[in-house]
């Protein structure tokens, strides 16, 4: 009784929770909402629309972000749902992902695992870009020892790392274990927006949509809203009775 | 009331001229809106790609378009007035279409003015072709033939000791072609995609930045033994390349841009400037390509709008990303576009797809939005004299923003006024 009242009492107040103060204030709390998905172990992780919808000034959120990345208090990641997406999270987080990973994978074969531990301790240390070369990640995992090409196709196949599209010779830093939440983050952003689209005056108020569920994305309506409202595609007013969300015209 | 109040201290010295001329200015520039006495009748039968005022009067406005025709108006001067005398409309002064001999024959994306005078104008075209043009007779004078696709044309607003037009083309190399000789003086390489924008520096006369397909900004410097100031004329040094990787004090690591200073003897055809190639130097600015640049007018600041749908602030020195975010939902992808600043920095105009927004340079905020166009936007130019914005899209017209002129004012003086019509 007393949880339900506390759950009721948090979402209700999205519209009270909708901006922050302070970038790390936002992040943090964002992180405490994520919202709990029962198939899929994947630690919290932010998006960058959604900080912009949460902060007003979107330039010192650039700022503070970018000190931040700089102290290794997080790490940025590119998404390939999108052409601006970027995935925030909190180093300590992601170390903890990948460990899961690990984890998983030690069950079935025990072959050159270490490369893990060069991984955490070489590259995350020291690049702290969202891509790296070829050369530079051999150079930096033959720190801890000698490297040969089964290493790196270990690292692409837990998912850690990914090769770009557009130049072979670079890879992307990526959150191991998240397709299926990005293919729920796409789905999931069409499916709201077509929700709001084909009501007559495609708008509806914050306190009706946000009791709404979502059927094709396990990410939660809160989620969902912030990224959109960040991204541009929603816009939201103030009224008398609350706050209204409408979709955007260009 | 308020602007009298402005005038009688400038007389009593209270405010300083310049100080008065500028908060007039920013005034106006704050009230811009689809201008209620002015008008351009556009010739032209396709897309719009390229406007731009000449630098030298600001009286002669150059619009190029996708029907191979350039046209030139005079901003200044109607041609005829309408509605009494209150909307002034301005027909073009001269077309050059398809029929011309010598003309274009496919779509023109860049035509500007020879900055010294408007004796002069320089179209690039899809057809691989660049003329340079006689204002007076509307004749080819020099005609340069480039490998592909001629995307922009630039030239620099200071030069005094060389004629250069910078073409960016499809092929990964710029060529800068002069036009006193005829021939191509300069070949800038570094990129590894075709080249959609390129801007001549206005603090420097030899220096251009250039913006490419996937997303690197690169800066070169041409240099001849006259203008480079730490090399003695007559002295022959060979290339001293000097790559300095510079590491962002408040931008994003991975974006760093290139600074290459290659002394460079003379008018050489064709030399590679192997400082700007080597394959680690290369700089991320956007996610996709780099479809417009822009100086700013003290020569500090360069903006650059990706297809990422993103704009982003440089400072030049440094090559540093400022971070300043521009509230960009999105912007065209497929062409290059024009962007427009406010003499004094402090407005930025973005073709943003059917709207032109207006963003305040310094924090990102968007100042104002711009409707009317009824298909997407590709170039915009501000007057800095009348304080007005010229616009061209896709739908083959120019419209013109300017902050708004108080009918009620000159009905009182000439015509007579019915008190009975109220819907004015």
């Amino acid at each position: 009784m007393d949880d339900s009242a506390g759950e009721a009492a948090t979402s209700s107040s999205l519209q009270d929770d909708l901006t922050f103060s302070d970038t790390l204030v936002a992040l943090q709390i964002m992180r405490a909402q994520f919202p709990h998905i029962d198939k899929v172990s994947v630690q919290p992780f932010i998006l960058k629309s959604q900080l912009y919808s949460s902060v007003k000034d979107r330039t010192q959120v650039d700022r503070e972000l970018e000190s931040l990345r700089r102290d290794k208090v997080l790490r940025l990641f590119k998404l390939n749902t999108g052409q601006d997406d970027h995935a925030i999270m909190f180093l300590d987080d992601y170390i903890k992902q990948i460990d899961q990973v690990f984890k998983r994978m030690e069950v079935k074969k025990e072959v050159e695992y270490e490369v893990f531990g060069w991984f955490k301790n070489y590259v995350l240390d020291s690049k702290l870009e969202t891509g790296i070369e070829h050369e530079e990640l051999c150079s930096l995992l033959s720190l801890g020892g000698k490297v040969k090409d089964s290493h790196i196709s270990i690292l692409i196949n837990a998912g850690v790392i990914i090769r770009q599209l557009i130049d072979p010779n670079m890879y992307w830093f990526a959150i191991p274990n998240i397709g299926t939440l990005l293919k729920g983050l796409a789905q999931g952003r069409n499916e709201l927006i077509s929700l709001l689209s084909r009501r007559r005056y495609k708008e509806m108020m914050l306190a009706t949509l946000e009791k709404k569920r979502l059927r094709m994305s396990p990410l939660d309506m809160r989620f969902h809203l912030r990224d959109l409202i960040g991204s541009g595609h929603l816009r939201t007013d103030h009224t008398p009775s609350g706050l209204i969300i409408r979709v955007s015209k260009d | 009331m308020h602007t009298w109040k402005q005038i009688r201290d400038r007389e009593f010295g209270n405010l300083r001229p310049h100080r008065f001329s500028n908060r007039i200015k920013s005034r106006r520039l704050s009230d811009l809106q689809l201008s209620n006495h002015k008008d351009f009748l556009s010739p032209h039968k396709g897309a719009l790609n390229s406007l731009q005022v000449d630098l030298t009067e600001g009286r002669y406005l150059l619009s190029a378009a996708a029907d191979a025709s350039v046209a030139v108006f005079d901003v200044q001067r109607p041609t005829e007035y309408e509605a009494g005398g209150l909307i002034s409309k301005h027909r073009c002064l001269f077309l050059v279409d398809k029929q011309h001999q010598l003309a274009h024959k496919y779509a023109v994306s860049s035509a500007v003015w020879y900055p010294v005078d408007t004796g002069l104008f320089i179209t690039g075209s899809f057809d691989h072709h660049i003329n340079v043009w006689d204002t007076n007779t509307t004749q080819v004078v020099v005609n340069f033939k480039m490998p592909g696709k001629v995307y922009r044309t630039a030239m620099s607003p200071l030069a005094t000791s060389h004629m250069l037009v910078a073409a960016a083309t499809e092929d990964v190399q710029v060529r800068l072609c002069d036009v006193a000789s005829g021939a191509f003086a300069h070949t800038l390489s570094g990129h590894r995609d075709g080249v959609m924008s390129v801007e001549w520096s206005t603090s420097n006369q030899s220096r251009t930045q250039l913006g490419r397909r996937p997303s690197v900004l690169k800066r070169s410097t041409m240099n001849k033994e006259s203008t480079f100031k730490s090399s003695s004329a007559g002295q022959t040094t060979s290339a001293k390349l000097r790559v300095a990787q510079k590491k962002l004090p408040n931008g994003n690591g991975s974006r760093q841009v290139v600074v290459g200073r290659v002394p460079a003897k003379g008018p050489i055809k064709q030399r590679l400037h192997p400082g700007m190639l080597s394959t680690q130097d290369r700089a991320t600015a956007h996610y996709g390509a780099v479809t417009g640049l822009k100086v700013t007018d003290d020569g500090m600041y360069l903006l650059s709008s990706g297809s990422d749908s993103r704009l982003r602030l440089w400072d030049i020195e440094s090559g540093c990303d400022t971070l300043v975010n521009f509230e960009t939902v999105r912007l065209q992808t497929n062409k290059p576009i024009q962007l427009a600043t406010s003499q004094d920095s402090t407005r930025v105009f973005v073709p943003c797809m059917r709207t032109v927004k207006a963003f305040d340079m310094w924090s990102g905020s968007t100042s104002a939005t711009f409707r009317g166009h009824y298909e997407c936007v590709n170039s915009c130019w501000f007057n800095e004299q009348d304080q007005e914005l010229y616009t061209g899209g896709s739908d083959r017209q120019i419209l013109v923003w300017s902050p708004p002129r108080l009918i009620s004012d000159e009905m009182e003086e000439g015509i007579a006024e019915d008190q009975d019509s109220w819907s004015n």
